[in-house]
């Protein structure tokens, strides 16, 4: 693909050529031209999607990607025309199958969805009916359209069977809650597919599920539109996904179009710098070698805009490295690019410069303060210079453990009895062990459900451990003892995963920040100046101190959220799934501002995350956890380049990787779900979905009888399994 | 100092990335609270109730001013229709109405404005109760719930026949009437803020129950209880009114506007503004007072 020949100038002849090159083939299912949805506010006209077009084939999938407020997901129910008051599409055509669905009456257009357009949303909790069996709901959207019930609930059956449900039969009159996510999301599917749909809208199908249940779905999704031969418009905010799945893609940035074209050209090759820096800033699980220590993250700076509030000409140029005058005073045009074979909206590659490659940021990573160009916040000075792998510890060689877990077991279910006193346990973590030294980070990976955050939340005392001994600090005192909690509090700080949630609405920053330095002890007087220094650190400014909350984005209240944790000194920072919430753009700035945090204050971090290119960037060591126990620990490049146990290969192989040259390789993608740690299986716990286990052979009755211990492996790390390193993890080729 | 250079467009620019569907990133609640407070005055409603409810309150605070012969003049003539010395008439003892009703809403006013903010503080104290001791939360859930089992008029009947009918009655009615309202939306505002991570990330520092629950919890749960309270306003109207009717409301010859309904509904064929008057003047309470939690609901509780 990148041997297409590239012209320089483009005129009128290649959007001729672009028509005659679509005309070639059928004609399109869905063709969106010049869509423009507003919202109207109290403040003014939020124009959410302008000047969108698309275009999809039968049999194909598009991707729409881009990050929040891109406007997306306004795209998708604008062409479903289920925008609802305030919002109303002004301008543009939506031809499906010829018809402009903005023409249609009501009552054409309700019999359009559901029968012709189906959708699938991304919370399959939400979105069945709790108090209607699966087969009803399926057969709802049959009856709705003038089918039996007889019928309806044969096809209902069929559904299910096509969308992958084991035992069809039975569970055709189960309620949503007896189904795990994933199988929701099957059902969810299963309603969307119930009328034969022409078009498939899928909005961030997989957002709320694990990776090895996404990796299922996509495939289910993959398979689908083979057999079926529907097409998807699939709406993600994952370039992992696009890659694994889509034909063609559309970026969407600031409510347009920024760059559109076949999957595989535009990941080989970008015309526009917002695509090309994001999938730079994202860390790769094929990252090769040593990229921590090494470099920082390429973030991309500041925020994605406001839709109430973008800015004038490119909505990306405060945030482009490439920006020049005329970005900042004309919107770019989507302009066909390579004989229109793709295109892009960008002043700069339009008249046929590249773009070049970005400079990997250092790995201070202070390139990114929370908005402008900020180059350098100057906090200590004395350390820029520093260079990043002559970090301290790593000099010393010895590190020092901070924080010691040895076998520790928490009953989730501990302050619950059942009706008549008997206590009823449920052990999330059995039996973890692990160590977090100064300077280092463990990388903890593992789906939901498997315990990683009651894990985090028993080390600094949130929940109570039923058994084992949580030690902290440099004299590592038991946390249970007396004076214990002091060091632990004083020793290990919480860094959450939501930061809508973790700030108080109610309080200023300063206010937060103060909290915590009056815990630490810090007099009054001396607050104010920790406050601006703790506030610098994270990339913020003293202006930001006396702000609420809802006056920050994201990302910055992330900051906030490790300003306030860094106020008691820790020497250990558990990070529940820090950048998960943030939008692909803000998650560089935040892993960057975390290494350089590490290797400046010498921190140890236990970085728990579900996702394993996050882990790998970060981690000098990782311990993968399922259902409450380690089944898999060692130095990162040993774990990432032969993983020894069946469920950390099936975990990297599941992970979506942003690169369409990559999405052939083999994956192996486990069946079923996680199962109840209420009742673990016997002997080894993976056994119900592994592999190599005895669902494919029988004879080994060891997985059934006994546990796996986590002994040490031929390729250095520690793996609980009996069969460990039989199964390999195909190159990435 | 050099980092006061850098220029920052995060707060104008960061509001409105949560969710696909773009909000209005102007106020959102969070901030000050005194400014939410005070915003909702500033919606149409909320100016209309409270300018209602503030002239309400002038008459009622002024009624010995207004009218210095008090309430229970009775130099005229029984049951005579609007003149100009009684522009609603004077009732069956010829007291004149007018006078009657800014008085009996004297007497409405002040049950209201100290019944209610009492129950709200102690059916809240009530709903918080659980952060001192587990069982002390279970037990005072279970206390409302017993409160909660009893209709209205038994309770005010079972207060009347110890505490004798009277004012005080009226109060202590209206304020455990309110509790269990009170204290169960307190239990959940209490229960839900345990989980936020905020709350966590103050435990996790080490601070102590007590301020978390005054720095954290209770100013996150406040809002809907003012709300509530408010609304709440209403209800305890009519709970005088109907102790008033079946007989146990204030003590003759003092007024209030629910007794003077009663008496009034007797009377209503011959002297039809005998019951208009107190009747006009409870309807405007109650719209004042639903027009203010309308907008406070608005301007406060939008999140």
């Amino acid at each position: 693909m990148n041997i297409l020949p590239k012209t320089a100038a483009h005129t009128a002849a290649t959007s001729a050529e672009n028509d005659m090159r679509t005309g070639h083939e059928t004609s399109p299912l869905l063709q969106v031209h010049g869509l423009r949805t507003e919202f109207v506010t109290e403040t003014g006209i939020v124009r959410a999607v302008n000047d969108v077009d698309l275009t999809l084939h039968t049999g194909k999938v598009l991707g729409v990607v881009g990050e929040s407020g891109s406007g997306k997901s306004v795209t998708a129910r604008s062409i479903m025309r289920m925008v609802h008051s305030p919002g109303r599409i002004v301008a543009g055509e939506i031809l499906f199958n010829g018809r402009d669905l903005r023409g249609l009456t009501t009552d054409e257009m309700r019999h359009i969805r559901g029968s012709e357009i189906a959708m699938v949303f991304q919370d399959p909790q939400s979105a069945l009916n709790p108090v209607m069996s699966v087969g009803d709901q399926i057969a709802e959207a049959l009856i709705v359209h003038g089918s039996d019930k007889r019928t309806a609930r044969r096809r209902a059956l069929e559904l299910l069977e096509q969308v992958g449900i084991p035992d069809a039969e039975r569970r055709v009159d189960e309620y949503p809650h007896q189904f795990s996510g994933g199988m929701r999301q099957r059902v969810v599917i299963a309603i969307a597919l119930a009328s034969s749909p022409k078009l498939l809208i899928a909005d961030e199908p997989t957002t709320a599920l694990d990776v090895t249940i996404q990796a299922q779905i996509l495939r289910l999704l993959a398979r689908l539109k083979d057999d079926v031969g529907v097409a998807v418009l699939m709406i993600t905010h994952d370039m992992g996904v696009v890659a694994e799945t889509c034909d063609d893609v559309a970026v969407m940035y600031g409510g347009r179009v920024v760059e559109h074209g076949p999957a595989e050209v535009i990941f080989a090759r970008q015309e526009h710098p917002y695509t090309a820096d994001l999938l730079k800033a994202m860390p790769r699980i094929d990252e090769n070698g040593d990229g921590r220590r090494s470099q920082g993250l390429p973030a991309i700076p500041g925020a994605p805009p406001d839709p109430a509030a973008l800015p004038p000409g490119c909505a990306f140029h405060p945030r482009c490295r490439l920006a020049e005058d005329q970005c900042r005073s004309d919107v770019p045009e989507l302009s066909p690019r390579e004989n229109g074979l793709r295109a892009a909206a960008c002043w700069i590659t339009e008249r046929g410069d590249t773009i070049p490659p970005l400079e990997p940021a250092d790995h201070t990573g202070r390139t990114t303060a929370s908005g402008g160009r900020v180059t350098g916040i100057a906090v200590h000075p004395d350390e820029d210079t520093r260079g990043a792998g002559s970090d301290t510890s790593d000099s010393t060689g010895a590190l020092q453990d901070l924080l010691v877990v040895d076998d520790l077991r928490v009953n989730v279910a501990a302050d619950r009895r059942s009706l008549f006193g008997r206590p009823d346990p449920v052990y999330a973590v059995d039996g973890v062990s692990l160590s977090v030294a100064g300077g280092e980070t463990l990388g903890l990976v593992g789906e939901s459900g498997c315990g990683k955050s009651t894990l985090a939340r028993t080390v600094v005392g949130i929940n109570r451990p039923s058994s084992g001994s949580i030690r902290v600090g440099a004299g590592l005192v038991d946390a249970s003892s007396p004076g214990g909690i002091q060091a632990l509090q004083s020793t290990v700080q919480y860094v959450f995963q939501d930061p809508y949630a973790s700030l108080n609405p109610r309080r200023t920053v300063r206010q937060s920040l103060d909290e915590a330095l009056e815990m630490r002890g810090v007099p009054r007087s001396e607050r104010a100046g920790e406050s601006i220094e703790l506030i610098r650190r994270v990339g913020l400014n003293e202006g930001h101190l006396d702000r609420y909350p809802h006056a920050f984005s994201g990302g910055q209240r992330q900051r906030i959220g490790i300003a306030r944790a860094l106020a008691v000194e820790p020497r250990v920072l558990i990070c529940d799934e820090p950048v998960s919430a943030l939008d692909v753009s803000i998650q560089a700035q935040i892993i960057n501002l975390l290494e350089t945090l590490r290797d400046d204050l010498g921190l140890g971090y236990l970085f728990i995350a579900h996702d394993l290119s996050v882990v790998r960037h970060l981690s000098d060591r990782v311990a993968v956890m399922y259902l409450g126990q380690i089944v898999e620990t060692g130095p990162v490049e040993a774990v990432y380049s032969s993983p020894q146990h069946p469920y950390t290969v099936a975990l990297m192989s599941s992970s979506p990787v942003p690169d369409t040259a990559v999405r052939d390789r083999e994956r192996i993608v486990l069946t079923g779900d996680l199962p109840s740690p209420k009742d673990p299986p016997s002997g080894c716990r993976f056994r119900t979905r592994c592999p190599i286990g005895p669902l494919v052979h029988p004879e080994r009755q060891i997985c059934v009888e006994k546990e796996p211990a986590l002994n040490t492996t031929p390729a250095g790390q520690r793996a609980a399994c009996h069969f460990a390193g039989e199964m390999v993890l195909a190159p990435a080729s | 100092m050099a980092t006061n250079t850098t220029t920052v467009n995060g707060p104008a620019n960061g509001a409105g990335n949560v969710g696909a569907v773009p909000r209005p990133s102007a106020r959102r609640s969070g901030g000050g609270a005194w400014q939410r407070y005070v915003s909702a005055l500033k919606r149409p409603r909320g100016a209309v109730g409270a300018g209602l409810l503030a002239l309400l309150i002038l008459a009622a605070v002024l009624a010995p001013v207004l009218f210095p012969d008090g309430y229970d003049d009775q130099s005229s003539g029984a049951l005579a229709g609007p003149s100009a010395g009684h522009w609603l008439g004077t009732d069956e003892l010829g007291r004149d109405i007018l006078a009657r009703t800014v008085f009996g809403l004297r007497t409405d006013i002040s049950l209201l404005l100290t019944a209610v903010p009492l129950s709200a503080a102690i059916g809240t104290l009530m709903g918080l109760a659980g952060v001192i001791a587990r069982w002390l939360g279970t037990g005072m859930q279970r206390l409302l719930d017993i409160i909660l089992g009893f209709p209205g008029l038994i309770l005010g009947m079972t207060i009347v026949l110890v505490v004798g009918t009277g004012w005080l009655a009226l109060f202590l009615s209206i304020l455990v009437v309110g509790l269990p309202m009170f204290g169960r939306q307190a239990r959940a505002g209490l229960l839900a803020e345990q989980e936020r991570e905020y709350v966590l990330a103050a435990r996790v520092l080490g601070v102590r129950k007590r301020t978390v629950m005054v720095r954290h919890v209770l100013p996150n749960i406040i809002d809907p209880i003012v709300v509530n309270a408010s609304v709440f306003m209403v209800v305890a109207i009519f709970i005088e009114a109907g102790l008033s009717i079946v007989g146990l409301g204030i003590e003759p010859p003092v007024p209030s506007l629910g007794a003077m309904l009663n008496t009034g509904a007797r009377y209503v064929e011959v002297h039809p503004a005998y019951i208009i008057g107190p009747g006009l003047v409870l309807l405007l309470l109650a719209l004042g007072f639903t027009l203010l939690s309308d907008a406070l609901n608005k301007a406060v509780l939008r999140r």
